[in-house]
Parts: C-alpha cells; sequence; structure tokens
C-alpha cells in the first residue's frame, strides 16, 4: 500500500482577480522504501505541494491520503494537524531550521518527546541517531557552530526521530557546497533503503537526483511523471 | 524537557542582566510607593503622636504645625483655669536650621513642659527624656548624636540625654526636645553684640518720638520684644467633658483657635501634605504603567526573537500548551525574580535612605499584582506566538 497517495490536488492562493493556482491536478503515490525528487523551477509550486501533503496549508480540493486513511477529502477530515505531523511525517527544509538554543542532542530529543518519550528514552535515541548520521561528536553543540551539512544532518535526525513512515525534505542542499549536497543526498538515499521511510526531495537542480527511484517535474503548479526508474 | 529553561541557560548573562535592569527599576517603584506613604505618615506623626485632646492657637491661625502661631506663655493658666480642662500645657515649636556636629542641619525644636507637661517625646530608644530644667536635649538618631554629647545651640551647650528614633516633624526633618524654657531661648537670645545693637535701635526710636535720652533708657524694657511666648497650648479634658462645649468657651471668652488632633490632622493632610502628596501620588503611577510597559515590550521581544523557533515547532507538530509554556515561563521568571532582586535591594538599603520610607504590605503585594498581570499585556507576545506559522520556518525554501 502507498504510503502517501495524493489525488486532483489543488490549491488556489486567495481569492478573486488576485488567486493564484499554485497547484492543480496533482496526482502521485510514494511506496515505503521510495525516494522520490520533485524537481521544478523557483516558483513552481513545490513548496506549496509539500506544505498541504503535511496539512501545513489546507488544499483547496483533492485528496491526501496516509497508509490508506483519506487525510483530507475536499476539506479536512477532522483529523489534528499537529498530531498528524507528529506521528507521520519528517521534515528537512533549507539550514536553519534547528531550535537554537538546542543542542543537536536536544533538538532530536525534543521531537521525540513531543511525541510522548520520557526524556532518557528520547536522549538516548538522539545520540543513535547522531552516530547513524556521522554527528555523534557534535553531540553537543549548538546549532550555531555546526557547520552547514552538520546542521543538516542533525536535521535529518530530528525528521527520523519518531521513525516517520514518511520524511519531506525541501531543497536540502541549497544552502551546501557541491561536494556537502551529495554527501546529504547519499545520506537521504540510505534512509530510504534501510529504514523503509518514504522520502519526498524537493530541488530545482537536476544534478542531484541519480539513483532516486522516482523523478516527478512541476511546471506553473502542474505535475509531469519524468522517468520511473 | 523544558524549552523554557533550556532558552535562559543559553543565554544566562543577558537573562541575568535583564532581569538586574527590571529589577531596579521595580526597585524605583517601590521605593517611590515608600516615599508616598513615608511622607504621610511623616506629615501627620507628630499630631498623632502628642495627640492632645484639643490644641489651643493664636487666633485665625491655622495651628502649631501648619503656620506659626504665637500665645503668651502664661495662657495655659487661662485654659487650664477653664471648666472641663484637666491640663493645659505651653507647648512650643520651630523650625531651625543650625550647626550640628561638623554640619549644618535642618530640625524642628519642641520646647515642652518636662516636669510632666503634654508633648514630650516619643519612640524614645536610648537614655532617658528631660529631667532637668535646662540645658538637656532628646534629639533624633537622624541628627546623628551620640548620647552624652555637647551640642552648642545659641549661647549655650545642651547634652543629649536621650534618642528617638523616627521622631521627625512633617517635612521629615528630625525633632530635638528641649525644655520649654530652653527652647524659648534658643529661639530668642542674643549674644551681647546684638543685644547692644537691639538696645541702640530702640533708643534711637524713642528718642525720635521725642522721649529725651533719660526717659528713653527708662523705658526700654517696655519695648523690647517678647520672648516668653509659646506656639500652643495642649489640653487634656476631664473625664466626661464636652470638647466642643469646652472649644467654645475658650475661643469664645479667650478668643483662641482650638483645633481638636482629627482637625489638627486634616489641616495638615489637605494644606501642607497636599500638594506633595499629589506629586508623588503621580510619580507613582507613571512608574507604574512605564515598568507595566516596559515588562510588557521585553516579554514581546523575548518572543519574537523565537519567532522562527516557535514556527519550528509548529512544524514538528509541537502542541499549543509547549509553545505558551515557553513565553509563559521566562515572563514569569522576569517578573518574579525581577520582584524578588528590586524587593531585596529594597529592604536591604531603605533603612539608609534620607527620607522615611514606609511600606504598605498590600501595596506592595498590588504592586507585584500589576507587573505581574501587567506584563497580561503578555497577551501581543501570546498573539504573536500564535500567529506564527509553520511555514515561516522554511525560510524561502
Ligand atoms: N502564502 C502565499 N500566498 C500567495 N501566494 C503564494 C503563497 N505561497 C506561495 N505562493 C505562490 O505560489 C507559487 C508556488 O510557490 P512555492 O510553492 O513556494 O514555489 P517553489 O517552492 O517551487 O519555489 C508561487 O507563485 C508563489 O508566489
Ligand atoms: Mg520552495
Amino acid at each position: 500500500m502507498a504510503i502517501v497517495k495524493v489525488e486532483r490536488l489543488k490549491k488556489v492562493f486567495g481569492g478573486g482577480e488576485l488567486a493564484v493556482t499554485a497547484l492543480e491536478d496533482i496526482d502521485f503515490s510514494v511506496e515505503a522504501g521510495e525516494l522520490m525528487a520533485l524537481l521544478g523551477p523557483s516558483g513552481s509550486g513545490k513548496s506549496t505541494l509539500l506544505l498541504c501533503i503535511s496539512l501545513i496549508l489546507e488544499p483547496t480540493a483533492g485528496v491526501i491520503a496516509m497508509n490508506g486513511r483519506e487525510v483530507y477529502h475536499d476539506g479536512r477530515t477532522g483529523i489534528d494537524g499537529r498530531r498528524f505531523r507528529r506521528e507521520n511525517i519528517g521534515f528537512v527544509f533549507q539550514a536553519q531550521n534547528l531550535i537554537p538554543f538546542l543542542t543537536a542532542t536536544d533538538n532530536i530529543a525534543l521531537a521525540v518527546t513531543l511525541n510522548g518519550a520520557r526524556d532518557t528514552a528520547a536522549q538516548k535515541r538522539a545520540r543513535e541517531l547522531l552516530d547513524y548520521l556521522e554527528v555523534g561528536h557534535r553531540a553537543d553543540a549548538l546549532p550555531a557552530l555546526l557547520s552547514g551539512g552538520e546542521q543538516q544532518r542533525v536535521a535529518i535526525g530530528r525528521a527520523l526521530a519518531n521513525e516517520p513512515p514518511l520524511v519531506l525534505v525541501d531543497e536540502p542542499t541549497s544552502a551546501l557546497d557541491a561536494e556537502r549536497g551529495m554527501k546529504v543526498m547519499a545520506l537521504l538515499k540510505r534512509v530510504a533503503k534501510e529504514r523503509r521511510s518514504a522520502v519526498i526531495v524537493v530541488t530545482h537542480n537536476g544534478r542531484m537526483i541519480a539513483g532516486f527511484d522516482s523523478v516527478y517535474r512541476l511546471r506553473d503548479g502542474r505535475l509531469a511523471n519524468d522517468a520511473k526508474a | 524537557m523544558d524549552l523554557a529553561v533550556k532558552d535562559v541557560e543559553r543565554h544566562l548573562g543577558k537573562f541575568a542582566a535583564t532581569i538586574v535592569g527590571v529589577g531596579a527599576l521595580l526597585a524605583i517603584v517601590l521605593i517611590m510607593n515608600g516615599i508616598y506613604r513615608g511622607n504621610i505618615g511623616d506629615g501627620v506623626w507628630l499630631i498623632d503622636h502628642i495627640h492632645p485632646d484639643l490644641g489651643v492657637v493664636e487666633r485665625d491661625r491655622g495651628g502649631p504645625f501648619n503656620e506659626q502661631s504665637r500665645l503668651p506663655e502664661d495662657a495655659y493658666k487661662s485654659v487650664a483655669a477653664t471648666p472641663g480642662v484637666a491640663e493645659a500645657s505651653p507647648f512650643i515649636t520651630y523650625a531651625v536650621q543650625r550647626q550640628v556636629g561638623n554640619s549644618s542641619q535642618q530640625f524642628t525644636v519642641i520646647g515642652y513642659n518636662v516636669f510632666g507637661g503634654l508633648g514630650g517625646p516619643g519612640r524614645l530608644v536610648a537614655g532617658r527624656a528631660i529631667e532637668r530644667a535646662h540645658y538637656e536635649m532628646v534629639a533624633d538618631e537622624k541628627l546623628g548624636l551620640a548620647l552624652g554629647q555637647e551640642v552648642r545651640l545659641g549661647v549655650h551647650d545642651y547634652t543629649v540625654v536621650g534618642l528617638t528614633k523616627g521622631a521627625v516633624d512633617s517635612g521629615g526633618n528630625p525633632l530635638v526636645y528641649l525644655s520649654l524654657a530652653d527652647a524659648q531661648e534658643v529661639l530668642y537670645q542674643q549674644d551681647n553684640r546684638a543685644i547692644e545693637a537691639q538696645c541702640a535701635a530702640s533708643l534711637k526710636t524713642l528718642e525720635k518720638a521725642g522721649y529725651l535720652p533719660a526717659q528713653a533708657k527708662k523705658l526700654l524694657p517696655l519695648v523690647a520684644p517678647a520672648t516668653d511666648t509659646v506656639s500652643a497650648v495642649l489640653v487634656r479634658l476631664a473625664p466626661g467633658a464636652d470638647a466642643r462645649q469646652v472649644t467654645r468657651r475658650i475661643e469664645d471668652w479667650l478668643y483662641y483657635n482650638v483645633y481638636a488632633t482629627a482637625q489638627e490632622r486634616d489641616l495638615m493632610l489637605q494644606g501642607r501634605l497636599r500638594k506633595m502628596t499629589a506629586i508623588l501620588g503621580l510619580f507613582r503611577s507613571l512608574l507604574v504603567v512605564v515598568s507595566i510597559v516596559i515588562i510588557a515590550l521585553l516579554v514581546y521581544v523575548l518572543t519574537i526573537e523565537k519567532i522562527r523557533a516557535i514556527a519550528t515547532l509548529k512544524l514538528m507538530g509541537a502542541s499549543n500548551w509547549v509553545i505558551v509554556r515557553l513565553i509563559l515561563e521566562q515572563s514569569l521568571v522576569l517578573t518574579v525574580a525581577s520582584f524578588a532582586f528590586a524587593y531585596a535591594a529594597v529592604h536591604l538599603t531603605y533603612e539608609s535612605f534620607p527620607r522615611t520610607l514606609v511600606f504598605v504590605p498590600t501595596e506592595t503585594l498590588l504592586t507585584f499584582v500589576a507587573m505581574f498581570v501587567g506584563g497580561g499585556a503578555r497577551e501581543p507576545a501570546r498573539h504573536l506566538a500564535r500567529a506564527a506559522h509553520p511555514a515561516l520556518a522554511r525560510l524561502g525554501g
């Protein structure tokens, strides 16, 4: 069964003459362990799509199903958006999305405790993840003292904190140089394969997507399946 | 994991500096409260302390404390003879600026009948009251005198036999108690050269009026200024006497003004103290408003600083409670710690403050509540936190 299934999703910003149709007729699905790339020029609606899937933005119409359960069907289906996010979705955005006054460990542990775990268990889990992401030696550093690549690893760790079935990644490499960008992409690949999460990676850089399972392109809010591998 | 605590841990220096700053501001608020109450307390202390049943003063005068009043010293005899009066004591009070120790000090002299008369010293903390007719004094410790010390006032030395604490006139200046005769002497007595000059002037006036020099010399004692006046006569009524009746009798027959203590007190509050009280009250309210605004502003800034973190928290699915707690705890700690700092600072230092500070616990509590609730202009901060959209966290992705 698909982790996420999206049908005829539509998102219009504003109304009347000022209405901007950011997404139109979006259909796709992602399986567990699938690494999906979402390509498209700036302003094509990539971020909007991720925000709609996670119910941060309310879509205008369409259907979103998570693990076979509809969370949106031309309107909310009575689901608690925050809880839904806590339990099902991990986010990785551009740099600087770590909580600045928490150490690398605490940033990840926080996500675990938000889901109801005890502090000690959360700390243990955070350290495991940091080791897994090869930044264990930076466990007690504050985000400001981490390099861009290290910050991104910690952010990935935070996204994985609760073993979410779906990981959404928005332009993770835009603040990194090419080499570090490739490393982060490789790490995301590993996450999908080893942890069996569905991973959707947004990028406008086509060179970064070697080895992805599926590649979609957004243009003016419409989705085209590029080359399903 | 307590986010507020983690944040404070990271910015300990900044947070401590903020608490000290706000604490200093709140200390000023508390001191202002103390000055306001102290001003009123000092203003009426002497009246409340003497607390005669009636005070007799010069006709058409507003009492011995609000304006000068002069009665012949033996007025007390005729007052004492009035039916319903159990005891009548002469009493003199006047403000001076004299050299005491090494500095020129402002204080009020009180002269009373030291042999059991009304109006003697209160708040004695060391030594004893005056027991001899001359050259003893009781002084308030604010003057910085020690027991046994000799102080020159006018032409004589007076020995400090007793010390009071907090015995002040309506302006907060310390009191000096003397026997009635000594007090009159300090007020009127001049040294020999001054007396000579005075006599010469009087002689000239008499000669101008047509008296021969020999006649003028004989008349001199008659034109010398009186030095045996008092400010008031303090009255204790006989049991069962009707104060209004006694008042009417004294006013009609002796042609003086008579005030009950409550009236004297009202005169002071409506007169001398009114403007100062109003000004201090105004400052007090302004300070409270300013402090509330500053605390609210600080909380707002604390929130703005965290707006991205808050958006990220929402993105991660944190509940509102987690976010509200982050702001609420910090604003709480800020207010409580600042107030505690202010309270401690003020209570450790107020004794050495030049004016009497009086703290009314309910007012202190109210001030705290005002700061606590006022920084409830925490509301803008909470609104800000609520409005932070999680999409804000993704920084132009
Ligand atoms: N909050 C919003 N209000 C109005 N228009 C928006 C808003 N967010 C995005 N848009 C518009 O939607 C389109 C897609 O934006 P976005 O999803 O951010 O693109 P991308 O991430 O692909 O660069 C753009 O035209 C953008 O201007
Ligand atoms: Mg984007």
